[in-house]
């Protein structure tokens, strides 16, 4: 007989979702992470959105170290010396509350003590090693020299799913498939913040922003969320053009974000309190591997679950949706003592009809889009030029915006036929 | 026979994460983990490793708060065979005379004991008093400053780390033997010692229990009062670097301003 009905590797989201959903219906369950505390290890930018925490902590909202609700999302470009941006506010999301910033350090030790008052066992401190197989059955973990044995093993690995690729149940990591984002957090009193940003009785603000002042088509995107008394500020890399480019470093696009004249008043003054980098998920559908296999199931970055346009990313949320999956899929394995891959096929159905698998199906190829140099290098520099023209005085005859257009996309690279075709893919996968 | 041995461990704030506050100048603690301190992790590895060698029993035991759980699991995930925990609210603002008191009195409860480690000195406070502190309560011979740490036929044998050289001492036990920092590896932790420790547990024991009244100990039995906290900062000292060939003029000027004299 296994030790443990069920054993999660990775204290993220998805893990200790998984877990505790497991583990409150009377299963018995470890979980391991590497980080102590759990989160030490984390990035996110970061703003959980949905609700999906509901469905295992109804009172959720009210107890979890959430730090603003965000009524304020701004999406902007950024060149060199010029910001434009959307800036939608409304009162809907103080009433609704889509989405709320959270900083991995306090959410991950809430999410594992919640996990471990369902009544798993939290192991943190410890990395696994591997699986324990027997034939293509996976009947455990190995760690050191040692086999834990279990009937089930959830992979919550994260984005770099070492595990997964190692024991060959995922394709590894192609430089398409992840970006790298860079995090800092920055500390203030709750007034400044406030004030700054206009906000009143714990509202919120994101900012994401397309970075149009990168040369030698590096792409990247840079995100600006308030905390309850910090500000977390960072930037997401595609790698695949980093690799190219030997001139550009990242930490360097990090600093040239945070010193943009537009960004660098909000931050003026802060103290930096941490650092951090961490992959990105970024493959879409086509980077999903098989969910499940005799004995095991993959969910949350692991599996690929993340969906982003470059500026923004959402992952957490469908990591716990999937960790919610796992659970519910091995509960009802545990009940008719079936573990099979047959069995646990159910998983990546139940995926299917809830919005994780869905979205990343609507949206499949959507990186494509987001990491084109249409998004990047192209309409930032293309408006700004419109703008700048429109709204500058000059004392010169004035002229027609479309004679403004079409100067400034002959400034560009752009040539017409490729600029209508991405345009028309945008429209279309966005 | 079975040896028992005791290793004394403290939890402190990860010295690596520790911030200072720039307006007080004070360490602000409220942003750092808590870890085991490193010297006690080498105090730790040197039982190990006696008791990889001989049948022995090794105890942790540590005077601290409730949240020190995390260190005496992590001691029982390294190897360790019992955990006991002194937590008691009367135990709160020790100096390093009530904390060495308190430990002694927990040793004392045990059955039996033949050797106990010590760290040489904690990361946080840095004093090295209660290693020696719990060897004068106890009545019992101590070596300071370890490394090499061998038992055999009812001795100890460690190296002290002199300025001029190495001290070799062998004593019988038993004996408290306070270990340097980074004198040897700790092994990891493993995960099946640690759902092993998180199963077992560690005990938690209460003043009453090692019979000690609250006037004793914790800050009613501190002798020394901190009447305030200082800073200091360094001096920047005058640096010079000279060639070989102007060393005797080196020497000359810092024998003219009595820094250096002769002596016969
Ligand atoms: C810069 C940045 C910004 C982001 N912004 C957002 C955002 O605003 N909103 C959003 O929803 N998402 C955001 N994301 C994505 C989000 O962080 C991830 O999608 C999410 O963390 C995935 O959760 P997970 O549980 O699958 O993995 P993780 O949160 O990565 O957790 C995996 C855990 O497994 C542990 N682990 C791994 N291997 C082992 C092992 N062998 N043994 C033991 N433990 C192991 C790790 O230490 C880690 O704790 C952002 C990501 C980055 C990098
Ligand atoms: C703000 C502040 C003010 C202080 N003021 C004073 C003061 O005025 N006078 C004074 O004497 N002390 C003072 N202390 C020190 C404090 O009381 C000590 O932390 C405590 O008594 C232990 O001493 P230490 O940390 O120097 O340990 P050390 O003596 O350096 O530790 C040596 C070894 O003893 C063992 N050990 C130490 N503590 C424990 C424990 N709690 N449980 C088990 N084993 C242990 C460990 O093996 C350790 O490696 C002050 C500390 C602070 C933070």
């Amino acid at each position: 007989m296994s030790e443990f009905d069920a054993i999660v590797v990775g204290a993220g989201p998805a893990g200790t979702s998984a877990a505790s959903k497991m583990a409150s219906s009377g299963m018995n369950v470890l979980l391991v992470e590497r980080g102590d505390p759990p989160g030490s290890k984390n990035v996110s930018g970061g703003i959980l959105w949905g609700k999906d925490l509901s469905k295992l902590y109804p009172d959720w909202e009210k107890t979890a170290p959430l730090e603003r609700f965000i009524t304020n999302k701004v999406t902007g470009f950024l060149t060199e010396d010029s910001s434009i941006s959307i800036d939608f506010k409304t009162k809907r999301f103080e009433r609704q509350r889509t989405g709320y910033s959270v900083l991995r350090t306090k959410l991950d030790g809430w999410l594992a003590k919640k996990a471990k008052d369902s009544g798993a066992t939290v192991i943190t401190g410890i990395t696994v090693d591997g699986l324990a197989r027997d034939g293509n059955k996976v009947i455990g973990v190995r760690q050191e020299n040692d086999v834990i044995t279990s009937d089930l093993v959830v992979l919550a690995e994260g984005a770099n799913p070492r595990i997964a690729i190692d024991e060959g149940l995922r394709q590894p990591i192609n430089d398409h498939d992840v970006a790298i984002g860079i995090k800092q957090v920055f500390k203030f009193s709750e007034q400044t913040i406030n004030e700054r940003f206009n906000l009143r009785n714990g509202a919120g603000f994101a900012g994401e922003y397309s970075l149009g002042f990168l040369n030698n088509g590096v792409k990247a995107g840079g995100f600006l969320y308030t905390n309850k008394d910090t500000i977390s500020l960072g930037v997401v890399i595609d790698i695949f053009d980093l690799r190219k480019d030997n001139s550009t470093y990242s930490f360097d696009i990090m600093e040239k974000f945070a010193s943009h004249p537009y960004i660098a008043p909000y931050i003026e003054g802060g103290q930096l309190q941490e650092y951090s980098a961490h992959l990105v998920c970024e493959g879409g559908i086509d980077y999903v591997p098989k969910l499940y296999g005799n004995g095991y199931l993959i969910a949350g970055d692991s599996a690929g679950f993340s969906f982003s346009n470059g500026m923004m990313i959402q992952g957490m949320n469908y990591a716990i949706a999937s960790g919610i999956a796992a659970g519910e899929t091995a509960i009802s394995a545990k009940e008719s003592n079936d573990y099979s891959e047959s069995m646990l096929s159910s998983y990546e159905k139940k995926l299917s009809s809830s919005e994780v698998l869905m979205d990343m199906r609507n949206f499949r190829g959507i990186q494509n889009v987001t990491w084109s140099p249409l998004v990047h290098e192209f309409i930032p520099k293309f408006t700004e030029g419109i703008l700048y023209n429109m709204f500058n005085e000059t004392g010169e005859p004035k002229k027609h915006l479309f004679e403004i257009a079409l100067e400034n996309f002959a400034g560009s690279k752009y040539d017409r036929k490729s600029l209508v075709l991405d345009l028309y893919r945008m429209m279309r996968r966005m | 026979m079975v040896l028992e041995i005791v290793v004394m461990v403290k939890q402190v704030p990860d010295s690596q994460e520790v911030v200072i506050d720039p307006v007080t100048m004070n360490l602000n603690r409220s942003m750092t983990r808590n870890v085991t301190n490193r010297a006690d992790e080498n105090a730790l590895e040197a039982a190990l490793q006696i008791k990889d060698k001989t049948p022995a029993n090794i105890t942790v035991v540590s005077m601290g708060p409730p949240q020190a759980e995390s260190t005496m699991i992590e001691c029982l995930a390294r190897g360790a065979d019992r955990a006991i925990l002194v937590s008691d609210r009367a135990l709160g603002g020790a100096d390093t005379y009530p904390t060495g008191l308190t430990v002694a009195s927990a040793i004392s409860k045990l059955d039996h004991f033949d050797i106990i480690f010590a760290g040489e000195e904690s990361s946080d406070s840095s004093t090295g008093h209660v290693g020696p502190g719990v060897a004068e309560f106890l009545g019992i011979d101590q070596i300071t400053y370890c490394s090499k740490i061998q038992y055999e036929d009812g001795y100890v044998t460690a190296e002290r780390e002199l300025e001029d050289g190495t001290e070799v001492v062998k004593c019988p036990t038993p004996v408290l033997v306070t270990v340097l920092l980074n004198s040897n590896y700790p092994r990891r932790q493993t995960l099946r010692r640690k759902i092993d420790a998180v199963r077992k547990g560690m005990e938690v024991w209460n003043i009453e229990k090692l019979e000690l009244k609250p006037e004793w100990v914790g800050v009613r039995g501190s002798p020394t009062i901190v009447r305030r906290m200082q800073s200091i900062k360094e001096k920047q000292r005058e640096g010079k670097k000279v060639t070989l060939e102007q060393i005797p003029d080196l020497v000359k000027e810092l024998y003219e301003k009595k820094i250096i004299r002769e002596v016969h």
